[in-house]
């Protein structure tokens, strides 16, 4: 690839273009759907393509095409540049990027079991193992879906600035919804696990221990009753923390969403939450499903600190944002695939661990919530955040009471971080897809926390 | 513009079905999609970047012994196909058996449809969008300073589908679209808005950068000095975009025929029960004139149409794709989808088309004048985790305000909106004349009385 890139590199110089980069895929995915038992689809697909993106002026050209051809490729970046050049009489303030190192490398993965090789018979019967330990789980369980995933191949960078890179892709993700019905009561749960690690991994996280955890939250929830609506001190389970540590505040510290006005975009050096909370966005977390070793401008994933003890210490940058701040890039910039330009997105983001035992979380509080695991989360750039609940239990007296349902709980991101009291000992990583406009695997985790006050959205 | 004409776009589908019919395939379908998409972004007050995308690809699924396999690709050329076509086979082979499995679409002549293709989209060039841009750019910059463009973009597109099966099914359909939005905030002093968003889309040339301008800019200057309310039930003002959010991720699950089947669903039991208030009648259109998921067949070749959902409060249908609808003894109803960006790399799903919400006969004005103590709420954070299977949510009303005897007062700020679908339906007291295609959504502004708000 590296010499028709550096043709197509050349042709876009020539044209005009101040930078010039292409990223193209070879990459192939396997799904497996089953509903209620039965497999309704295998799909597999090969999945070619490229994405030209120029600067021509201080104004981005992005084309995308679905194939490797050389002359496609040629026309793509013409195209780029065209573009590009309609609205660069406009700008008011050209983009400019950060120096980075040239990069040349070669990123091999050697999974003990390639998943591109085990044969489709051996990932369905993983499948329908999972989907048979749900239905033995309760005769509650009425429905079941599980979709498995897997990505393999080859991604493919070169730039202008002389760096080129092949780096192998390699993703796992299973999705299981569960739902349970008893009377004129129903639940429903969910759960998803993903790693950028062999398929050896379900040795570990075997069909039935994943299938007994989904079951089990799904079937209590038809105990669950509707929570006291208002606020209250809740303790957050590393699901929850997670979310938080991701949506509510992440969100806000990629630099280009603090740069387009979120509430942190005057607060770098500032202290924004309590002592206790330092929170980190990591893109080196070994096997982890937000880990890489370069991101989609060529720059290395690194550990990047967002909060330290309280204060804002960093965000989390492209070439394009880092230039404006004056900083290095931190590897942040991640497209989907090749119809997407890369934009900053976070990687595995986690609030670290304190020295808490769950019980002296929980001590203390006369009535509560515990919080375990999110259905889903949102946040706005004004830091108002929501975040639904599909397992929660109340706290009563410092011991853990009785299920809830219904739950979801929203607040201010910033006086949420000042809220946090204490910070648990143990810690955990979760797996999610996050959406902006396209979708990124990432991580996100921490330990048990407490926070003095949260709004629950209930009904009494 | 790499466009492939309709004839050779058929001539891969036959290509594809023959050869996972030659290879052993008791029966084969393809769908080829192609998408050519042109963006012109808008980041911080600026034009910042052009795109276009160019995707075309065929998927088949192939049956053998009642299992289905299905596979891919991207290169469209006769190698590629045939390989496509039998590992699509091969994947059947080594998939399980469904019993329930008893075919794909038999062929029906399609409906006629009507301003979904305009041809002064393709033609439009990258300096046209570009214009576009720059006019929704300064309207919301005149029109305060305080406004702060956080992002939007210009879009158009061109896409085609073609479907081919085992059974006789040929179809070609194709449509443009245009879409164009900005996302705002406004500061002062330490206060900073929420996201505010504006857009028109529409599938032929009838957009008002103007208006999405200006409207921008407007909600997002009367969200500043927002206020929090205390825990009460008010009646409330849902826009389209408020209660598109909502539906879809609850009532338009509750009534997909698999989800109604495999006991998901609470309207499970419930056709020809009261579901809603009498002011309350939805179809759902998939053959609606300039409706932005009209297309004349669906995503299995079967033609699109036009199904009561609920009428004056009584629900009387499910939405049906061609394998629930033998399940039950029915017709498909056509909701058969192939979702996202690359429609060929999926399989169906059932999804609503256009899902019309009749209106009523008050002005928007009319809506807010008669609310003596409520809110209005433009759109609703966190509505993708509400319960699909009881239709409970708890979300944020976001940008939302007070409505106090008859007028806007102020903005509100953090308040949650939590109850059920089903109270919701049965709880709506009036709607307006204001329709507006969002989403899957066409309807008006709709009042919601009783609704739990809790603001601290």
């Amino acid at each position: 690839m590296k010499s028709e890139f550096a043709k197509v590199i050349d042709a876009g110089q020539k044209l005009g273009a101040e930078y010039v980069e292409i990223r193209a895929q070879k990459l192939f995915r396997t799904v497996i759907t089953t509903k209620d038992s039965r497999v309704e689809v295998v799909r597999r697909g090969i999945e070619n393509g490229a994405a030209i993106r120029v600067l021509f002026k201080g104004v981005w050209g992005f084309a995308s095409t679905g194939t490797l051809e050389q002359k496609q490729l040629l026309d793509s970046i013409t195209e780029a540049c065209k573009m590009a050049k309609a609205s660069s009489l406009q700008v008011k303030e050209p983009v400019k990027l950060a120096d980075i190192k040239a990069v040349e490398a070669k990123v091999v993965l050697k999974p003990k079991k390639d998943p591109s090789k085990v044969p489709i018979g051996e990932k369905i019967d993983l499948v329908l193992a999972e989907d048979k330990t749900i239905f033995d789980f309760d005769k509650s369980v009425k429905s079941c879906t599980i979709n498995y995933l897997d990505i393999s191949g080859t991604n493919y960078f070169a730039n202008s600035d002389k760096s080129y890179i092949e780096q192998d892709k390699l993703y796992l993700y299973l999705v299981t919804a569960v739902w349970a019905r008893e009377a004129d009561k129903m639940a429903l749960a969910s759960d998803g696990i993903g790693f950028t690690t062999g398929f050896e991994i379900f040795q570990t996280e075997t069909p039935e221990i994943v299938g007994r955890r989904v079951a089990k939250r799904c079937v209590d929830q038809l105990k669950a009753k509707i929570p006291k609506g208002g606020t209250y001190p809740a303790v957050l389970g590393p699901q929850i923390i997670g979310i938080f540590a991701h949506e509510a505040f992440g969100h806000l510290a990629e630099a280009d969403l603090t740069m387009a006005g979120s509430v942190l975009i005057d607060k770098l050096g500032k202290k924004v939450g309590a002592e206790v909370v330092t929170i980190i966005d990591d893109g080196t977390m070994e096997g982890a499903i937000g880990s890489y070793k370069y991101d989609d401008e060529g720059v290395p994933a690194q550990k990047t600190v967002l909060i330290k003890n309280g204060e804002i210490v960093g965000l989390m940058h492209n070439r394009e944002t880092a230039q404006k701040y004056g900083t290095k890039p931190t590897g942040n910039a991640r497209a989907e695939d090749f119809r997407y330009e890369p934009i900053i997105r976070q990687r595995n983001t986690y609030l670290t661990k304190g020295d808490h035992s769950f019980e002296e979380l929980l001590e203390g509080i006369k009535f509560g919530y515990y919080i375990k695991n999110y259905r889903g989360g949102q946040a706005n750039l004004d830091g108002t955040f929501q975040v639904g609940v599909q397992e929660a239990y109340e706290i009563v007296n410092g011991e853990v009471g009785a299920p809830v349902r219904n739950v979801s709980f929203s607040g201010n991101t910033l006086e949420t971080l000042h809220s946090v009291d204490a910070v648990g000992k143990d810690f955990e990583l979760n797996v999610g897809v996050c959406g902006k406009g396209q979708a990124a695997f990432v991580g996100a985790g921490g330990p048990h926390t407490r926070v003095k006050e949260v709004l629950i959205g209930g009904k009494a | 513009m790499a466009k492939l004409k309709p004839e050779e776009l058929a001539n891969f589908g036959e290509k594809a079905v023959k050869a996972a019919m030659k290879n052993g395939a008791n029966e084969a379908e393809a769908f080829l999609s192609e998408t050519l998409t042109t963006i012109v972004g808008i980041e911080r007050n600026q034009i910042s970047k052009n795109i276009r995308k160019n995707d075309q690809g065929l998927g088949i699924r192939a049956v053998y012994n009642k299992a289905i396999g299905f596979s891919y690709t991207n290169v469209l050329n006769d190698k590629s196909i045939e390989e496509t076509a039998i590992d699509a086979f091969r994947s059947a082979k080594a998939s399980k058996p469904d019993k329930n499995w008893s075919g794909f679409a038999a062929s029906k002549k399609y409906g006629a449809t009507k301003d979904t293709f305009d041809k002064k989209l393709i033609d439009i060039s990258s300096d046209g969008l570009v214009d576009i841009a720059s006019v929704m750019l300064a309207e919301a910059a005149d029109y305060d300073k305080r406004v702060f463009v956080a992002e939007g973009e210009v879009q158009t597109q061109l896409s085609s589908r073609t479907v081919v099966n085992s059974c006789g099914v040929e179809g070609f359909d194709e449509g443009t679209s245009i879409e164009c939005g900005l996302a705002t905030v406004a500061r002062e002093g330490q206060e900073v808005t929420p996201v505010c968003m504006e857009f028109n889309a529409e599938r032929v040339y009838k957009i008002d950068p103007k208006w999405v301008g200006k409207e921008a800019a407007k909600q997002a200057i009367s969200s500043l000095k927002a206020r929090k309310v205390g825990i009460e039930s008010f009646p409330v003002i849902f826009n389209q975009t408020a209660f598109s959010e909502l539906l879809y991720f609850t009532f338009i699950n509750a009534v997909k025929a698999d989800q109604v089947q495999r006991k998901q669903s609470a309207l499970e039991g419930k056709i020809g029960k009261k579901v809603a208030s009498e002011l309350v009648t939805i179809y759902d259109d998939g053959l609606m004139a300039n409706g932005l998921n009209t297309w004349k067949f669906d995503g299995e070749g079967v033609p699109c149409q036009k199904t009561p959902i609920i009428e004056k409060g009584t629900l009387r249908h499910y939405l049906y794709d061609g394998y629930a609808a033998k399940k039950d003894g029915v017709e498909s109803t056509g909701n058969a989808l192939r979702r996202g960006i690359a429609p060929y790399m999926s399989t169906p799903i059932i999804e609503a088309t256009n899902f019309v919400i009749t209106p009523g006969n008050k002005s928007a004005d009319e809506l807010i004048d008669d609310v003596d103590n409520g809110i209005i709420v433009y759109s609703l954070q966190g509505a993708h985790s509400s319960n699909p299977s009881t239709g409970e949510f708890s979300v944020v009303g976001t940008p939302a305000w007070k409505i106090e005897k008859g007028e806007i007062a102020y903005a509100i700020k953090g308040a949650m909106v939590a109850g059920t679908i089903f109270d919701v339906l049965n709880n709506v007291s009036a709607l307006g004349n204001n329709v507006r295609k969002v989403n899957q959504i066409v309807a008006p502004w709709i009042t919601v009385e009783n609704v739990r708000i809790i603001g601290k």
